[in-house]
C-alpha cells in the first residue's frame, strides 16, 4: 500500500513538472501554483496533524512569518535569497517558541492555543504600522526575474516533492515511529521513554520551516501582502482542512486533498460566484460526517479489508501476516 | 480630580456595559463548551443569526430591540437543538477536532449563507433611544441603548445560572458532563439534555446578538470575534463553570476599555489573546471559578 502511494505521487509529480510546456495560460499555472503550494503546506501540517496528532489551526503564524520575512528582510538590504532562508529560520524560532507553549496542552486546548498565537502575531503585523506596514502592506521582492510564473510553478512542485521525500523518510525513522506512538496514545509513549515533548517539537520545526517556506513563495507571487491575507485563520484552516479531506496522517493524503479542494473552489468560484465559501462549509460537513479518515484514509481502509483473509474461526491459533501492518489511520487521542 | 481618573472611571463603566453582554455570550459558550466540552466554531455564526433576525423583524414592524428579543432566543434555540440532534450527535465520541471542524463549516455555511441573503455591506438600526445619554456627575455619560442591553444581559444571565444550577434540567446537564456513563443509568436521556443545553447556550449567543444589535453595527462576519472571545472567556472563567464565564466576561470588558484607552484600540483584542495564553499555560484551571461542573 505504501509503496503504491510513493509510487502514484513519484509519477504525479513528475508528470507535472512538464506541465508548463502544455498549459499555455498564466491563470490556469497560478491555480495549479496553488494546488501545489498547499499540497505542500499539507504535508507539513500533516508531520504534526497527521502523523503525532497535534492537530494545529495556527499554521498561518509559520506562513506568515514565511511571507513578512522575505519582505521585511529584504528590506532592510538582504538579497532576497538570503532573506527566505532568513525568514525560514524566524519561522522556526516562532515555532520553537509556540510549541514550547502549546505543547503542553492537550485537545481542544492546544487547538484554541495554536489559533491564539496565530491571531496575535496578525493582530501584532497590523498594529506596528512603522514596520509591517499595517493594514496597507508591505511589498515583496520578486523571487524569479524570468519567466515568474512558471518558475513559481516549479518551486511549488519542488516543494511538494521536498515536504513529500521527507515525509516518506519520516514515516519509516525512529523518529516517524515516535510521532505515531505520541498520536495513539501519548501517556504510554511517555512511559516507554519516548521523549515525546523533543519529538512533537522536532515535528512542529520541520513543518514549520516548510510552512515558512511556503509562505514566502506565496508573498513573492503576489507581491504585496497585508495582514490579513498571509496571517489569516483562512490560511490555517485551508491547510488543515486540505489535509483532513485527503487524509491525515497518510502520505498521499494532503496532495489528495490538496488537488481536491484547490480544484472545487476555483470550479466553485466560477460557478456560484460570492456564495463558494459556503460550498465550502458544505464540503467541510460532509467530509466530518461521512468520510473521517479523509479521501486517501477510505480507500486504504476499504482496499485493506478486501484482502485481508476470511476471519478464521475462533479457537485456531492466528498466524503472523506476512502482509505489512496497514498503518493506523484514525487519529485517536 | 484629575481627568485622568475620569477617562479611568468611564473606561471601566463602558467597560462593565460591553461585559455584559460578552458575560452573556460567555455563559453560553460555558454551557457548550465548558460543561459539554462540545468546542463549538459555530457560536459567533448563532450571534450574527440573533442580530440578523432581530435586524430583519425591526425593519418589518418597526418594534425595538428590547421587545423583541425573545423571537431571536427560541428561533435560536431550534437552531441550536437541531444542530445537535442533527450533526453533533452523529460525532460525539470522535476527536474534538472533528467537531471543530464540523461546527466551523457550519459556520461558514450560515455566515456565507447571510452575505448571499444580506450581502456584506454594514447595518444599523436607528431607535429613539440612541440619542439619550445618561450623566453621572459632570464627566462620566451612559449611553441609554448600553444601559438597556446592560440591565437585560445581567438579568438573562441571572436566569441561565439559575437554569444551570437550581433547576432538574441543569443537574441532569452537569451530571453527564461529570460522568457521561453514570448519567444515563441514573435514568437522564443524554441526547435529549445536551440538544436541549446546546439550544440553551446558542440562545444566549442569540439574545446577545438582539441586545447587541442597537448599540453595534451588523454584518455577515460580525460573529467571529465574539467566537474567539467566548472561548476566552470559558477558559479564563474556568471549563465548566457558569458564574466563572460571566465574571470573565465582565473582565474582559473592562480589560480592553482600559487596553483602548491606554494603548489604543486596535491591541485590544491582542491583549485578549495574550491573557487568553497566559492563562492556559500558567493557571489552566481559570482565574474566576473555583467550581468545576
Amino acid at each position: 500500500m505504501r509503496k503504491w502511494q510513493v509510487l502514484i505521487a513519484a509519477v504525479f509529480l513528475f508528470a507535472a513538472l512538464f506541465v508548463p510546456l502544455l498549459v499555455p495560460t498564466d491563470y490556469t499555472l497560478q491555480i495549479l501554483f496553488r494546488v501545489f503550494l498547499f499540497a505542500a503546506l499539507g504535508l507539513a501540517w500533516n508531520l504534526v496533524g497527521g502523523y503525532a496528532g497535534q492537530l494545529s489551526l495556527g499554521h498561518a503564524a509559520y506562513f506568515g512569518v514565511g511571507a513578512y520575512g522575505l519582505a521585511l528582510f529584504s528590506k532592510l538590504g538582504i538579497s532576497p535569497w538570503v532573506s527566505v532562508l532568513l525568514a525560514v529560520v524566524v519561522a522556526m524560532i516562532c515555532a520553537a517558541a509556540i510549541g514550547s507553549v502549546s505543547f503542553r496542552l492537550r485537545g481542544p486546548y492546544f487547538v484554541l492555543c495554536t489559533i491564539a498565537f496565530a491571531e496575535v502575531l496578525r493582530l501584532v503585523a497590523k498594529n506596528l504600522t512603522n514596520v509591517t506596514g499595517g493594514d496597507v502592506g508591505v511589498q515583496v521582492p520578486l523571487l524569479f526575474t524570468h519567466s515568474p510564473i512558471r518558475s513559481f510553478y516549479w518551486s511549488g512542485v519542488l516543494l511538494t516533492a521536498m515536504a513529500f521525500i521527507l515525509t516518506v523518510w519520516i514515516e519509516r525513522s525512529r523518529f516517524g515511529y515516535y510521532l505515531m506512538a505520541i498520536r495513539e496514545d501519548q501517556d504510554t509513549a511517555l512511559s516507554v521513554g519516548v521523549n515525546a515533548t523533543r519529538s512533537k517539537l522536532w515535528a512542529l520545526l520541520i513543518s514549520a520551516a516548510i510552512t515558512g517556506l511556503g509562505g514566502a513563495l506565496y508573498a513573492s507571487m503576489f507581491l504585496f501582502i497585508v495582514p490579513d491575507q498571509v496571517l489569516a485563520m483562512d490560511i490555517s484552516t485551508e491547510i488543515a482542512i486540505v489535509a483532513m479531506l485527503g487524509g491525515a496522517g497518510t502520505l498521499l493524503g494532503p496532495l489528495v486533498g490538496s488537488v481536491v479542494l484547490e480544484s472545487a473552489a476555483e470550479i466553485f468560484k466560477n460557478v456560484f460566484k460570492e456564495a463558494h465559501l459556503l460550498i465550502y462549509g458544505v464540503l467541510i460537513v460532509v467530509v466530518v460526517l461521512f468520510m473521517p479518515d479523509g479521501i486517501v484514509g477510505t480507500c486504504i481502509r476499504k482496499l485493506s479489508l478486501l484482502k485481508k483473509p476470511p476471519a478464521a474461526p475462533i479457537g485456531t491459533p492466528v498466524l503472523a501476516s506476512t502482509e505489512k501492518e496497514p498503518q493506523h489511520l484514525a487519529i485517536n487521542e | 480630580m484629575g481627568n485622568w481618573l475620569y477617562a479611568l472611571l468611564q473606561a471601566i463603566v463602558n467597560g462593565l456595559l460591553t461585559g455584559a453582554l460578552y458575560a452573556l455570550i460567555g455563559m453560553g459558550m460555558a454551557l457548550i463548551f465548558g460543561v459539554m466540552r462540545i468546542v463549538n466554531f459555530a457560536h459567533g455564526a448563532f450571534l450574527m443569526m440573533g442580530m440578523y433576525t432581530t435586524y430583519v423583524l425591526f425593519q418589518a414592524t418597526g418594534i425595538s430591540p428590547y421587545y423583541q428579543f425573545p423571537v431571536a432566543g427560541v428561533l435560536l434555540f431550534f437552531v441550536g437543538y437541531a444542530t445537535y440532534m442533527g450533526l453533533l450527535r452523529r460525532i460525539r465520541g470522535q476527536v474534538d477536532f472533528m467537531v471543530i471542524l464540523l461546527t466551523m463549516g457550519l459556520a461558514l455555511i450560515l455566515v456565507d449563507g447571510a452575505q448571499l441573503v444580506f450581502g456584506a455591506d454594514y447595518h444599523q438600526i436607528n431607535i429613539p433611544l440612541l440619542s439619550k445619554n445618561i450623566r453621572i456627575g459632570s464627566q462620566i455619560s451612559i449611553n441609554a441603548p448600553w444601559l438597556v442591553s446592560f440591565a437585560l444581559a445581567m438579568a438573562l444571565a441571572g436566569a441561565l445560572y439559575w437554569v444551570v444550577t437550581r433547576t432538574m434540567f441543569g443537574r441532569a446537564a452537569r451530571a453527564i458532563a461529570q460522568n457521561p456513563y453514570a448519567a444515563p443509568l441514573m435514568g437522564i436521556n443524554v441526547h435529549q439534555v445536551q440538544a436541549i443545553a446546546f439550544g440553551i447556550g446558542s440562545a444566549a449567543a442569540g439574545v446577545a446578538g438582539a441586545l447587541l444589535l442597537p448599540v453595534f453595527y451588523l454584518f455577515p462576519e460580525v460573529g467571529n470575534q465574539f467566537k474567539l472571545k467566548s472561548f476566552v472567556m470559558v477558559v479564563l472563567g474556568g471549563m465548566g463553570s457558569i458564574q466563572g464565564a460571566a465574571i470573565a466576561g465582565l473582565v474582559l470588558g473592562i480589560v480592553e476599555n482600559l487596553t483602548s484607552l491606554y494603548w489604543g484600540n486596535e491591541w485590544a483584542l491582542a491583549v485578549d489573546f495574550v491573557l487568553f495564553i497566559l492563562v492556559l499555560s500558567l493557571k489552566p484551571s481559570g482565574i474566576f471559578g473555583s467550581q468545576r461542573a
